[in-house]
């Protein structure tokens, strides 16, 4: 958001009284995405005051940092915390990776055909909704008779007997990873092309003078072009990590709580899965998620400035 | 000429500049790659073979891999079309019907969903395009006196929240649970789309506005007659942003809804599954071919739409991560 002061230095001559009359117009615009953000952005913070209260029902009265204790002591809260950063940070690394690996391969496709065809169907699965995703694969993952891979894997006799993917702690998290990487792997390739797009071609012929084989140019001069844009992916999503909730939601049950709960699922099932729930002690997870989250904003922001020399935000 | 362009990726304050940039260097790099084609082959005339085993192991390695994108949603609907369920690896329908989809726009707390997800998804677009383009024109008016303090304002909910519960009690309190409305107030404002938009409208040059302003045109007729007209494909890409993500999202109402006549497709479609529940039809089913024909109208929209609209799926992505 940075860029034109020179037009305010400018203007700074006129009065300001001057200059607002000027600039009505634009103040009525603005009026609707204003009451929009004060709405449905700032209305809810001052909810936040519920954290120091006991909500339930239509009783509220404060209880200072009661919720707080009871958030560091329970055990749920903790395996939620874990598996919040576990999950979130394996994903990314494990989607960032592929995408890099993904990248490089098919920029070295020759055809420009392939590449934009393969391209367009490494994309596809980005436009699906998780509940959709989850939806297939659940279908697909079922142990009863009509869960194709437990079904297939049968026939073949790779196994006796159907595997429970989604209901065993120990298959969970991998199958997780596995769904997620068919979904988002692709996309995340978009940023990398933008990259690789712009790496001069001098660059390789320069190479390749010097007898570089393909596999060399590959690791010296395609990935190195790419190191810059992977900071950069990382940092940003560094700063979302907590956020996670849908990917989640969409294929955990209570059979694996304790290695797919995250924190917000664990905010969702204390409210709304609770027969009279304590608003006051899930705004409280929600505020300390939500603080979390602004100093790992701030922090990669700093890292962004430090890296490319403009913020995030 | 392509070095030049890539500095100015990366040093470039004037993000308008950028996406010209790369789309030139794109055009750019096709052209080399047209012309160092042969290149690659004089050198491939020293050791054949292994460039040849490299192409080939590449070629069929990238062919796996857009079979398992495939295969899941081709089976899918292959098995929206089958009568019965056959569960194997059989990638065709051996009784064919349309029954599953005729299920589904026949039994009122099917199609209802669907309708509703259409329309939250029309309007939701709708609005979200309205407060994206006019937060992002006003935030472009560097001599207005506020407008950092707008930007600020704007920016910081991008920071912090105020975190799922007191969302919610705010939404209970304005009578929006309950009500598939509440997927527009949640998407209607979308801060990172609405910088996208500013940084759009940035690459158009200054000189339109003076002249427009000289005319005599106030700042909404700008607005309508310029400034939305040149901005067509920012409109698309940013557009279809919106439209995704409200077509596509379950999880407000898995929040937010109970109301069976309220709910999206998606939410519909899912507790379908989950539950084990089907209705009650005239037509010869299968459960699963039902769930089936369900997944494929979840996705059919953008799915369709998606090979010719490409470009701009694409290009809001790009501006957004390249630029921002």
């Amino acid at each position: 958001m940075s860029g034109k002061n020179e037009a305010a230095v400018k203007t700074r001559k006129k009065p300001l009284g001057l200059r607002i009359k000027n600039n009505i117009g634009f103040y009525l615009m603005f009026l609707p995405v204003f009451i929009f953000v004060l709405i449905i952005y700032y209305w809810p913070m001052l909810g936040i005051r519920y954290s120091f209260y006991s909500y339930k029902l239509r009783d509220i009265h404060w209880v200072g940092l009661e919720h707080f204790k009871n958030m560091f002591a329970a055990k749920e809260f903790w395996i939620a915390f874990k598996n919040t950063l576990i999950i979130s940070i394996v994903k990314l690394l494990l989607n960032t990776f592929a995408a890099v690996l993904i990248s490089i391969f098919l920029n070295e496709m020759t055809s420009l055909f392939c590449k934009k065809f393969i391209q367009t169907i490494i994309y596809l699965p980005h436009f699906m909704s998780y509940a959709v995703v989850a939806a297939i694969f659940t279908l697909f993952l079922s142990t009863s008779s009509t869960g194709m891979i437990n079904e297939t894997l049968k026939s073949w006799g790779w196994i006796d007997k159907s595997i429970d993917f989604l209901h065993t702690p120990s298959m969970w998290q991998p199958v997780f990873y596995i769904i997620n990487l068919w979904k988002e792997t692709g996309w995340g390739t978009v940023i990398f092309f933008a990259t690789l797009s712009g790496i001069s071609p001098e660059l390789y012929e320069a190479a390749e003078i010097d007898g570089a084989t393909r596999l060399q140019k590959m690791r010296y001069v395609t990935l190195p072009a790419l190191s810059n844009t992977i900071i950069i992916v990382l940092i940003l999503n560094l700063a979302k990590v907590l956020n996670i909730f849908e990917p989640v939601f969409v294929l955990y049950n209570n059979r694996v709580f304790e290695v797919s709960d995250v924190i917000s699922t664990y905010v969702y099932r204390k409210t709304f899965l609770t027969a009279i729930p304590d608003y006051g002690y899930t705004t409280a997870v929600g505020l300390f998620k939500s603080m979390v989250g602004c100093i790992l904003m701030l922090l990669s922001n700093f890292a962004s400035k430090k890296v490319r020399g403009r913020g995030i935000i | 000429m392509a070095e030049k362009d890539t500095k100015e990726i990366q040093t470039s304050e004037k993000e308008g500049i950028i996406s010209d940039a790369v789309e030139k260097t794109a055009k750019a790099v096709e052209k080399e790659d047209k012309r160092s084609t042969p290149k690659i082959n004089m050198v491939g005339d020293k050791k054949p073979s292994k460039i040849k085993l490299f192409d080939i192991v590449n070629y069929l390695v990238f062919i796996l891999l857009a079979l398992i994108i495939i295969i899941p949603i081709w089976k899918v609907v292959s098995d929206s079309f089958n009568e019965v369920g056959v569960y194997q690896f059989k990638l065709w329908p051996t009784k064919p019907t349309i029954g599953g989809y005729a299920t589904i726009f026949t039994t009122t707390r099917l199609y209802r969903p669907f309708l509703n997800s259409v329309i939250t998804t029309v309007v939701g677009t709708l609005v979200g395009l309205l407060m994206a383009t006019l937060g992002g024109y006003v935030l472009n008016q560097y001599d207005m006196p506020g407008r950092s303090a707008f930007s600020y304002f704007l920016l910081f909910t991008m920071i912090f929240s105020g975190g799922m519960i007191p969302e919610y009690l705010v939404m209970k309190q304005l009578h929006l649970t309950d009500n598939m409305w509440i997927l527009v107030v949640k998407h209607g404002m979308n801060v990172y789309n609405l910088v996208l938009m500013k940084n759009f409208f940035e690459g158009i040059p200054a000189s339109l506005y003076e002249a427009a302003k000289l005319d005599g045109c106030s700042p909404m007729q700008i607005f309508y007659k310029i400034v939305l007209p040149l901005s067509k494909a920012a409109l698309a890409s940013i557009g279809l942003m919106f439209a995704v993500t409200v077509w596509n999202d379950y999880s407000t109402v898995q929040i937010y809804i109970t109301n069976p006549d309220q709910v999206n497709f998606q939410y519909k479609l899912r507790v379908m599954i989950m539950d084990g529940d089907t209705p009650t039809t005239a037509y010869k089913v299968s459960q699963s071919t039902l769930y089936y024909a369900g997944i494929v109208c979840a996705i059919l929209p953008f799915m369709a739409a998606y090979p010719f609209l490409q470009k701009y799926f694409v290009t809001g992505v790009n501006v957004g991560a390249v630029k921002e």
